[in-house]
This record gives structure tokens, sequence and C-alpha cells, in this order.
């Protein structure tokens, strides 16, 4: 922050290299100093309000990128009926629809070693209906027909480099759109403390966050790699949720209990399906246990049509030029 | 303080530009004045249903009823008022004997301007061409009858190609060429007249690594509006070739454009430079007689393009594409005009020229208030001389008798421009519609240009 006054020094005139560093570390002190103090003052003043009774000041929010987000036309609205029959009229409104049951392929990129396999029969476990094919040296255009003609629903391919599983690329069959995304911080089911092991309901599916038409398609494309009849009684949730553009894949078993809070500040804990029951004192809580792997996503394009490296178009594909604004997402 | 770098877009002048999109749908944009008009739907025509995807459009831009023609996926031609909508007719490409249409879409669609085969002016030609090469060429009379029906008059139907799938048609500008190609399938062209193929092109060479690419021609154009000889193709391995009829069968010019295949053509009105978009969002300009890129359009577009259109008057592209957002180019600058977000995938950009706004401007084709205004000035400008411009001319060619008379500074009592205008739907701001005829006594004409319209 530039000083008003003449007499503060700005660090970075300063050539000596001592010197500047004294100078900065003393500015850095005092500015600390303030905003504990402004922040001791905000608590008296919210302490001493709810003694008298009267309304606390309000609370601040505080600024962040979600917050700032760069306005997009694409974000869909609840009353758009070109979206709805927009997606009537997509390649996953038959799945979606109930008509078709999805069927997953799994299978990778030609060379696969460490890593790729165990995450491989993690997701066998997480998404119901798949199935594993070695890769062999086929083409992907001829899995993809080779699927098609088997009815397959989608087609995942886990690309590994340097024996880390990187890329996942999602086709939908039998002309769908195929999503490349880059994997990224994949942590597997053994590397987790307290993991629990999944079973064989019919998992549910959250999906946080995609609000614009892109995002949109994106996550019906997720949503038609799982059944659309949940189990809820096998209490096996996935979750994918997506921020700032990177998708976070998580999943979990649930299980509500009732917690004897106190008075006014107990919060309740985890996240989804926490319900506050204030009646007696006693509230419903969901406890979450981890289980299988946890990875996250982002997406660098999406192709209409299926996978076509020479003659495929793109519906959606990053480019460096799009990046030129911190608070612009696509999804 | 956020850091973002926004791009303030410089509004679009008064334009208006028709998209198709995937669902069957026909949005009217709308951009009003010349400083930041920002472009807006003003209309949508059609009804939300995939099975009626546009394939094709095509639209017939002249002043008095402007036609357009849309291929849709069902294997219907609809044939609708370019401006409010409302359906002429529709007639069906389907044959009882040939392969359904959901088999066999439609490619290519042109409706034809000028009149062909001798018809009386209440009629309007097609063309469309199938991927499997189905081409017919039928003329449909535009009774009276409100139930949309019209009655076909002569029709040619002839197959373009035995084997392959038809990617691309154009129809030249003088309307009497067509060009088809595809996949498996060489760029030929066709005389219309005569229904025959006059000339076929032969596949480059192969290259140094004695590599075949297969022949896949996705996109086409003729380079000008008056020479069908020269014709610019776009394959599915991203190179554009340049082929000239007259000299030999292989391309002229070749060259690469990234590494997508290329999704449309567009020539400019300059006869040398097109605007090539390819499969991932890149359009770009090029001078085809040396092949080089003058410049790329840089905007953030990120899907495929799948149809540019050149605007007939004003130095103006549109380009639409699959991620449903239509945009505007300036083309001296390259610079991004404006975008709008039509929300479906977009197949087709046309733009009707005739739109004319409240305040006049120069660049709004053929209105006689306006001429007489722009006759003033030059009057006072040039000395003597008496030839129009040829940019105005270019500006109202249609239907229009002007004589120009020099020698006074009177300027609006002898101004002299006749003109045939009936019919006009066009919203004119400043009256004088009708024919102010004055004859011309006095003196020297040096050149004066005299469209006849009978």
């Amino acid at each position: 922050m530039m000083q008003k006054e003449e007499k503060e020094i700005l660090p970075s005139t300063i050539k000596n290299k001592e010197k500047r560093s004294e100078v900065h570390a003393k500015l850095k002190h005092q500015k600390k100093l303030e905003k504990r103090k402004k922040a001791k003052a905000r608590d008296a003043a919210e302490k001493r309000a709810l003694e008298l009774g009267e309304e606390p000041p309000p609370k601040m929010v505080p600024r962040t990128i979600e917050n700032t987000r760069e306005f997009d036309e694409t974000v869909c609205k609840p009353d758009d009926e070109e979206l709805f029959a927009g997606n009537d009229a997509d390649e996953f409104g038959a799945i979606l629809k109930r008509e078709r049951t999805p069927k997953v392929l799994i299978t990778t990129c030609r060379f696969n070693s460490s890593r790729g396999p165990a995450f491989i029969s993690e997701l066998l476990s997480v998404i119901p209906n798949a199935h594993y094919y070695k890769r062999g040296t086929y083409d992907l255009k001829k899995i993809v027909e080779y699927a098609n003609n088997k009815d397959f629903t989608s087609l995942i391919v886990v690309h590994t480099n340097r024996r880390e599983p990187d890329a996942l690329l999602i086709i939908g069959l039998p002309e769908g759109p195929t999503a490349h995304f880059k994997l990224s911080k994949l942590v597997l089911r053994k590397d987790i403390k307290n993991h629990g092991n999944p079973t064989n309901h019919k998992p549910e599916l959250v999906l946080n966050n995609f609000t614009t038409r892109l995002g949109h398609r994106i996550g019906r494309l997720i949503q038609s790699l799982f059944p659309q009849d949940p189990n809820f009684r096998g209490r096996r949730v996935v979750t994918f949720h997506n921020q700032r553009d990177f998708i976070f894949f998580r999943h979990h078993r649930y299980i509500f209990d009732r917690k004897e809070s106190k008075q006014t500040d107990s919060k309740g804990k985890e996240a989804e399906d926490a319900k506050g029951e204030k009646a007696s004192q006693e509230r419903v809580i969901a406890r979450l246990q981890e289980c299988g792997p946890r990875f996250t996503l982002k997406l660098t394009s999406l192709q209409h049509g299926t996978f076509d490296s020479k003659g495929g178009e793109f519906e959606w594909v990053h480019k460096p030029e799009m990046d030129t604004s911190r608070r612009r997402f696509f999804l | 303080m956020p850091r973002t770098t926004t791009l303030e877009c410089p509004g679009c002048p008064s334009l208006r530009a028709l998209t198709f999109d995937a669902l069957g749908l026909i949005k009217v944009i709308e951009a009003k004045g010349s400083q930041g008009g920002a472009p807006r739907v003003v209309e949508r025509w059609g009804e939300l249903d995939s099975s009626k995807c546009v394939l094709a459009a095509s639209i017939n831009d002249r002043e008095d009823d402007p036609l357009l023609a849309v291929a849709r996926k069902t294997g219907m031609i609809e044939v609708l008022s370019a401006i409010n909508g409302d359906i002429c007719f529709t007639v069906s490409n389907a044959n009882e004997d040939g392969p359904r249409p959901e088999d066999d879409a439609v490619v290519g669609l042109h409706l034809f301007a000028g009149q062909k085969l001798g018809l009386t002016s209440r009629s309007c030609t097609l063309l469309t061409c199938t991927t499997k090469g189905n081409t017919s060429m039928r003329s449909i009379e535009v009774t009276d009858s409100p139930a949309g029906s019209a009655s076909i008059g002569s029709s040619n139907t002839w197959s373009v190609c035995s084997s392959g799938n038809i990617l691309c048609s154009k129809v030249d500008g003088s309307e009497n060429y067509a060009i088809f190609g595809g996949k498996g399938v060489e760029m030929n062209m066709w005389d219309l007249d005569n229904c025959s193929k006059i000339w076929a092109a032969k596949s480059p060479p192969k290259n140094s690594l004695d590599i075949f690419t297969p022949t896949w021609f996705t996109s086409s154009t003729f380079l000008s509006k008056d020479d069908h000889r020269k014709v610019v193709a776009g394959t599915n391995s991203h190179q554009v070739h340049l082929y000239d009829i007259s000299a030999q069968r292989r391309p002229v010019i070749s060259f690469d454009f990234r590494e997508t295949p290329i999704k449309s053509v567009t020539e400019d009105l300059d006869g040398y430079t097109v605007y090539v978009g390819n499969g991932s969002g890149d359009l770009a300009s090029f001078d085809m007689r040396t092949g080089k890129l003058l410049g790329c359009f840089l905007g953030k577009c990120s899907g495929s393009i799948r149809s540019i259109a050149r605007h007939p008057e004003l130095p103006v592209i549109a380009s639409c594409g699959l991620d449903s957002y239509l945009r505007f180019w300036d083309i001296k600058t390259r610079q991004l005009l404006s975008a709008v977000f039509l929300k479906q995938h977009l197949t087709n950009v046309v733009f009707d020229s005739n739109f004319a706004d409240e305040e006049v401007k120069p660049s709004v084709a053929a209105d006689l208030p306006l001429n007489a205004e722009q006759i003033a000035n030059e009057m006072e400008i040039r000395d003597e001389e008496e030839t129009l411009p040829l940019k105005r001319k270019k500006a109202s060619k249609e239907e229009e008798r002007r004589k120009k008379k020099k020698a006074t500074k009177e300027n609006e009592g002898n101004k002299e421009a006749s003109k045939e205008n009936n019919g006009s739907k066009k919203k004119v701001s400043k009256e004088n519609e009708g024919s102010k005829k004055l004859k011309s006594k006095k003196s020297k004409r040096s050149k004066c240009e005299i469209h006849d319209e009978s």
C-alpha cells in the first residue's frame, strides 16, 4: 500500500539490502499490530452489543475470488426453456431419462504402470456397472466401435504419464462428446487415514457449482456415468465439486447421528446432509467417512463427437488467451 | 483491486443477422446505432425441436420480399420471409424411391436470386445437395394460397458423386456454376444450365514422405463473385487449396492452417482475401494471391467455427459455431466488435443487408433520400465531374435507376433519382419515396450510369 505522507519512505527505494529489509520488516510488524488491534476492537464491539442486547454490528464479508467472479452471461438460468429443450435433445438425454442404464468401459493408454492399475481398480469400485479391459494396441477409434457394438454408454480412458495417471478422457457413446480432463492430486484409498470400504450399493451423486452452460453439459456427462436411481439406504455418496474450474472428486460413506448440543454455538458438522433440529437441543448430523480415491480434474477440451484427434471439432478448447483474467472461470 | 484485463468491445454498426442452430431455431440479431450498438436477439422463429435441426440455409437478399431458405434434418426445406419469419412454403426433399432423409441429409442449399428457367417473378429456385450426392434444382411457384403450399415447377435431379459423401457445396456469384466436394469426393464444378460437370480436381501429389492423405474436403467457396474459375477449398487435414480451373486440375496454391479441420471458408468482396475458420475456433484471413496469412482474429473463441458470413457492405464479418456465440469482427483491424451468446450450437449465419435504422446511414443499401444526400455532398466536392463513385454503385445496385446531373449547385432541386421501389418494406426515414422524375435537359453529363429496370 502506498504511503501518502512524504515522511514515509518506500522500502523499494532504498538500495542497501540490509537497511531495506529492516525497514520492510518494521512496516510489516506495524501492519500486523494494526490488524490485531482492529480485530480486537471488532470483537469487543460485538460482545458489548450482544450483552446490551442490541444488534451486533454487521459482519463483514471477506472478498474472495469467487465473490468477485467476472460476470458470465452463459450461466444457466432456471427458467430457460431452450436449456431444457437442449437437455432433452442432447446425447445424455436418453440415459438421464432412464431409458438406458449406464455401462462404462474403462481402459488405459498403451503403457500402464505403477499407480495406474491401482487407480483403475478403485474406479471400478466407485462406478457401478463398470468393466475394465486391457488396452492392448487397439486404436481408440476402434475401441469406440467395439464399445458401441457391445452397448456401452461411456468410455473412460485413463492416461498415464511418468508412471502416474494424469489425464482422463470420458467419451459418451454412441456419438457423444469427448471430454478431456487433466488429473492431479491423486490419493489412493490406502493412503487415506481411517478410510472406509465402499459397498456395492448405488451411490448418490452430488454435483456442486456447475453453473455455466459448459459446466452444465459437463455435469450431465458425469451424471451419465452413474445410475439414476441411487440407493439411499446404502449411504454412499460420490461428490464432484467444481470450484474455480477444478473439479474435486470425493467418495464418502455417511451415517446420521444424534448429537447433544449445548446452547448456542455448536455448529453442525460436515457438509451435505446435516439437518438441524432445535427441538430438544439435540441435533442430527451426518458423519462422513472417506473411502475411495480422491483426485481433482480440470477440463482441457470438450470435443463434439467421439474422439478424433485429427478431424475433430471442438465445442470448447482451452486457449491461453482466455486466461487473461484471474476472475474468469468457464465451468 | 481486481486485476483483470477485459477487452472493451466497441459496438457494431447497424446490422442484422440471422443465425440457425441445432435445435431448429432461427434467431434474428440486430444491432442498432453506429456507436455502442450492442447486438441483441430481437426475434426467434421456429420451435424447439432437435429433429428439425437446421443443416443449411441461404438468403436471397433483395429489397423486395427477401426470402430465406432453410433445410432441416427432417428433409423439409422451408422458405420463409426474412422479415417476419412467416413460412411461404415447405417442400420436402425426399423422393419416394430415394433414401430416407435421415440417412441422406441435406448438405448444401442455395436460393437463387435471379430467375432461372424462365419463370415469373413469383417463383423461386432452389438448389439442394445431399450427402449421397443427390442434387436437385427445382423451381417453385409461389401461389397465393395461404396454406403455404406451392406447386413445383420444373425440377432437375442428378447425382453429383457416385461414392463418398458430399460435405460442401457452393454456388457462384453469377449462379451458373456450382462446386461440390466432400469425403472421398474431389472438388468438381458443374454447369447448372446444362447439368454437366465441367471440371474435376486432382489431388495434390504425395508429399515428401510419400504419405497420401485421403481426400476430405470440408468447406469450399468461390474466390470472387464475378469469376467462377477460382475456387478455394479447405480440407479435413487443415489445408487450404486454391484451384484455378482454367489453369490445371491440381491446386495452384495450398497451405496449412493450424491443426484442426477447416470448417468454413468465406471470400471477401475484394476477390482475393478469404476468411478461414477451423475446428478449434481459430479464425484467420489469408491473401489468396500469395497464400500468406494476413492475421488471426483473436477473441477467445473456443468452439469450432461452423459458418462465417461477410456483410455485403460493411467491413464486418460474423462467425458462429459450436460454442454458441455469434461474434462480429471488424475486417481491417481484426478486432472483435461484439459477441452474442445464443445458447445452442449454431450451424449457420447469414446477413440481411437491407436493414435501415432510424438515422439513415450511408452504408445502407438503396435508399432514395440517402442517395440524394450523398449526391449533394459529392457535387460540392467534385467539380465538373460526373462520375459516380463505384462504391456507391455497389451499395445500391439492385433495382435502381439514377440519372445524375451536374451543372449547378442547386442541390436538391435538380436532383434526379427516379427509382422504382415498389413494395419496399423497409423503414425509410425521410420520405420522398415516390419517383421523382426530372428530365435532364441541361448540360453535360459526361458519364452517367443508368440502370434500366423494365
